[in-house]
């Protein structure tokens, strides 16, 4: 099969790849970008592990094929930092043990990054819905939950709407 | 000794950073230059005799650098876990679906998945055993030939239990039967191998037990061990499955077939195919009692479905029968356990090794026991509960068994157990509402007469920075920060100044494998003792430097103290002018799990003897039209001995249960002569985030005595132990139906036994 040219921006950078047409963005991450921390955990839609976002939204990138994002932005958990300084809630993940062995960690992050992007306050159900395609085995997603709590309430107190709760 | 700056808190793990920011590497994210692709073709049937094998079309095809099969191992063909009759490389039956006939390693994906199809078998289908109990009889096909099927039958016997059953006044007699589990860590198996430059093999592995890989890859490549290094990278989930060998043997015989660099990863599928599952038992359970509920007698008929390979099957029989009485006291019990052969999935280690298997036929039966003699499911545990001091039929002395009632106390209290009647307990027409407890114990720890050592190496530089160096792997379970805790805890200084070394043969000695919650115990202990020899040469320094008597001098947050006020001197100082004159701060040990030798009977082989006794309560909402539970609260209590780490120890007890409300409800390998019809994530039905309950937890914090670093335990195992039984008794007291069958799926549920009077 012939490879073909895809131009997108990944973490702010704008990138060129050449790919088969049939490789998924997961597969164009991880193999021609050199992205390796998204993850693999099913290949099939049904784990979470390589959740992205795509043009703001938050996607599996296992079942999103390589020509579609052309012209589109992608952020990774390798862009939740900006300028050498975490996100908070790439800090409150640390501190509640929100992970244990790791491997979800990449796709859940962006999961709880997308739903706090689009709101700062989200109740424990919100948060369950966001989180609801992640699979984890390891933390049973009580400390997720809490991590995306203490975030939340990080981001308000920095933008001074903590005042409200 | 003074307050703990370390242990005890919340703290993130080393390597934190690395994984939220994604730069953690596990072994798929591994590259290097000229890094060949591996694969391995596995076996369509269950059993099949290989009527040719050919790969030369395969050999010859361009960007193949390896095809392999049997006859190319220059070592032992044969996993060793406990015995070598896994073959690697099927050498002319395959035995079951996820037996391996040949490997590839190719230039790219492509081009290894051509080389796979161009790879000529011809399989001679062969009819299959799929049932143990067919298997088990005289005369039956044998799964491998010349070997009974039968693979292992033992007896234990303590007490009189006949008399026993003979005089009581209930004898309940119940079948159950659990199902095949999957672990389903999130990160497939997978190994690098590559050519070192000695001429040796190094292999980056996914593994629970490095060292014991690495003998499994010499073995193979016909090395000595002293040419093959393992090395772990980040892993990605374990439980149990990744103690024994997977394709990391593989890709070391690739790469020294290729002289190249293989990656070596399993799909999703391949993993749910081919690696050890939780055993499928079949358990007649017979408890007798006195009319007051005292157990009397307990005799039990473990039959497991093995698969055909032994892998941990005795292992998991053995402690299946070790804890088959639970925690009560109870002098006699009988135990048969039978481990037999058959072409389904193999079967080994998974979380609590065998225990889940019991604890859902013991504390099952403790209700059904409690229902006939009218009693409460409390008070009749409360009864029969083990103490501290209590002698188990096994022989074992509990050492400290308080938790024991304690949570059970504990749990009751919290979910107001006594008020439970007056929960609304039809919230609707078709709603049933119910509660059920269960309380188990594990041991941590290998077992008496076993090998349970392990060493680790500390080095602390001029700086004052530290480099530990453990075998022991790291999973996620948080070895590595508990090692961490206790090493900055013990020199005086931050946890930000010690590095750990994730295992590498090469490099850190040995500590056996991750398993049995035996590492912040056994590796806990090599830390404190190898800390606290490099403390002692600093301390000893320091009391020369201030002519202040050696025993009013620590070490605490980063400063000498004196009679616990900071001194001037820093920990780095004190470093410092070790590394000048030439103190070394380096030390090495290796620290055995030592027995008790005042228990003269013990009579049960590999008998653990540190327990982790936990209590869990559920409550349910079961639909009587669907059949659906749903698991509303979930009260866990769990004696963890000492908190070394608590978010490690709150987050095994709460992924524990995740797994274990699994375990009860939904996860199920579907097996049918021996293929597996649900291999996916899709169809092999996890619990997500909205199937957990907000958890209710208390950790107790009971110091245990016996061979652990600051009365600390290892728990991992217990927290996915009682969750099948407490919702089994939950759902018994919903709907007044017993189940006896793991899992409790809908259509188990269904019919619900008055479900008539929700009818129109
Ligand atoms: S890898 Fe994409 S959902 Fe599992
Ligand atoms: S932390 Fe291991 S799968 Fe989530």
């Amino acid at each position: 099969m012939g490879e073909m040219n895809i131009e997108f921006n990944v973490n702010g950078k704008q990138v060129r790849v050449s790919a088969e047409p049939n490789k998924t963005l997961l597969y164009v991450l991880r193999g021609n970008l050199g992205l390796t921390g998204t993850k693999d955990g099913c290949s099939s839609g049904d784990c979470g592990a390589c959740v992205v976002m795509l043009d703001g939204r938050p996607v599996n990138s296992c079942m999103v094929l390589g020509p579609q994002v052309e012209g589109s932005s992608v952020v990774t958990i390798e862009g939740l930092a900006s300028n050498g300084e975490l996100h908070p809630l790439q800090r409150t993940f640390g501190e509640t043990w929100a992970f244990q062995c790791g491997f979800c960690t990449p796709g859940m992050l962006v999961s709880c990054y997308a739903l706090l992007e689009l709101n700062d306050h989200p109740s424990r159900e919100e948060i369950l819905t966001a989180i609801a395609g992640n699979f984890c085995r390891c933390t049973g997603y009580q400390a997720v939950i809490k991590a995306v709590e203490q975030a939340a309430a990080e981001l308000r107190a920095a933008k001074g709407g903590a005042g409200n709760d | 000794m003074t307050e703990s700056a370390i242990v005890g808190q919340w703290t993130a793990a080393p390597g934190a950073e690395e994984i939220v920011t994604g730069k953690a590497r596990y072994c798929p994210d591994i590259q290097l230059p000229g890094l060949l692709c591996g694969k391995l073709l596995y076996s369509p049937h269950a059993r099949a005799r290989i009527r040719k094998l050919d790969v030369r079309k395969a050999r010859n095809m361009p960007g193949v650098f390896a095809v392999i099969t049997h006859a190319d191992i220059p070592g032992e063909n044969s996993y060793l876990y406990a015995e070598p009759d896994q073959p690697l490389l099927v050498v002319d039956e395959v035995r079951f679906q996820g037996d391996a006939v040949a490997a590839v390693a190719a230039v790219d994906e492509r081009t290894a998945d051509a080389a796979l199809a161009a790879i000529e078998v011809e399989y001679q289908e062969l009819p299959g055993i799929f049932d143990p109990l067919e298997a088990m009889q005289p005369g039956a096909d044998q799964v491998v030939q010349g070997e009974d099927n039968v693979m292992m039958s033992q007896m234990y016997r303590a007490g009189d239990v006949e008399a026993a059953i003979a005089s009581a006044d209930v004898v309940i007699e119940n079948t159950y039967r659990t199902q095949w589990a999957e672990q389903a860590f999130l990160e497939m198996e997978g190994g690098v191998g590559l050519v070192d430059d000695e001429g040796g093999i190094t292999v980056y592995s996914s593994c629970q037990a490095p060292h014991r890989d690495r003998m499994q890859i010499a073995r193979a490549l016909a090395m000595p061990e002293s040419m093959v290094r393992v090395i772990t990278p980040y892993i990605g989930g374990a439980f149990g499955a990744k103690d024994e060998a997977h394709v990391q043997i593989h890709a070391g015989l690739l790469a020294h077939a290729a002289q190249r660099p293989v990656h070596l990863i399993r799909e999703r599928r391949e993993s749910m195919l081919t690696h050890v599952k939780r055993h499928p038992m079949i358990i007649d359970y017979t408890t007798a009692a006195t009319k007051e509920g005292k157990l009397l007698a307990v005799k039990a008929r473990v039959i497991a479905d093995a698969g055909p390979y032994t892998n941990s099957t005795h292992e998991v029989l053995n402690k299946c029968g070790e804890f088959i009485g639970g925690p009560y006291k109870v002098e006699n019990v009988e135990v048969e356990k039978i481990g037999v052969r058959t072409n389904n999935p193999i079967t080994g280690a998974f979380r609590g090794f065998g225990a889940p298997q019991a604890a859902f036929v013991y504390e099952s039966q403790m209700d059904d026991l409690a229902r006939k003699l009218g009693m409460d499911p409390l008070a009749i545990r409360l009864l029969n509960g083990v103490e501290t001091g209590t002698k188990m039929y096994t022989g074992v002395v509990i050492r400290e068994g308080t938790a024991m009632k304690a949570s059970l106390n504990k749990a009751a209290e919290m979910i107001e157990w006594e008020k439970r009647d007056q929960v609304e307990r039809r919230p609707a027409r078709h709603l049933r509402r119910g509660f059920g407890m269960a309380t188990i114990l594990k041991g941590s720890g290998l077992g008496r007469g076993l090998a349970d050592h392990a060493g680790v190496v500390l080095e602390m530089h001029r700086d004052g920075s530290v480099v530990l160096q453990s075998g022991a792997a790291d999973m996620g379970q948080g070895i590595v920060t508990v090692m961490a805790q206790l090493a900055a805890e013990r020199l005086g200084i931050g946890m930000s100044s010690v590095r750990v070394v994730r295992a590498d043969t090469a490099k850190s000695p040995d500590a056996g494998a991750s398993c049995a919650s035996r590492q912040a115990m056994v590796s806990g202990n090599a830390v404190l003792e190898a800390a606290d020899t490099i403390r002692d040469t600093l301390l000893t320094m320091a009391a020369g430097k201030t002519k202040i008597a050696r025993d009013r001098l620590d070490l605490k947050a980063g400063r000498l103290t004196v009679d616990g006020e900071p001194h001037e001197l820093t920990v780095k100082d004190l470093a410092l002018r070790a590394g000048i004159w030439g103190y070394p701060l380096h030390a090495e040990s290796l620290v055995h799990f030592e027995y008790p030798t005042d228990v003269p009977d013990v009579t049960y082989r590999f008998s653990q003897e540190v327990f982790q006794f936990c209590t869990q309560i559920a409550q349910v909402l079961v639909d009587c039209e669907t059949g659906q539970v749903t698991v509303e609260r979930l009260i866990a209590v769990h004696d963890a001995g000492k908190m070394i780490n608590p978010g490690g120890v709150y987050g095994q007890i709460e992924g524990g249960i995740a797994q274990g409300i699994g375990y009860a409800l939904t996860e199920e390998l579907i097996v049918k002569e021996g293929h597996t019809q649900n291999p996916s994530l899709e169809n092999y039905v996890i619990p997500m985030a909205f199937d957990i309950p907000e958890l209710e937890m208390e950790v107790l914090e009971i110091p245990e005595p016996l061979g652990a670093p600051l009365g600390a335990k290892g728990i991992a195992e217990s927290p996915i132990i009682p969750t099948a039984p407490a919702i089994r008794n939950a759902i018994y007291d919903a709907i007044d139906k017993p189940l006896y069958e793991l899992p409790m799926t809908a259509e188990r549920v269904l019919p619900v036994p008055d479900a008539g009077s929700i009818r129109h």
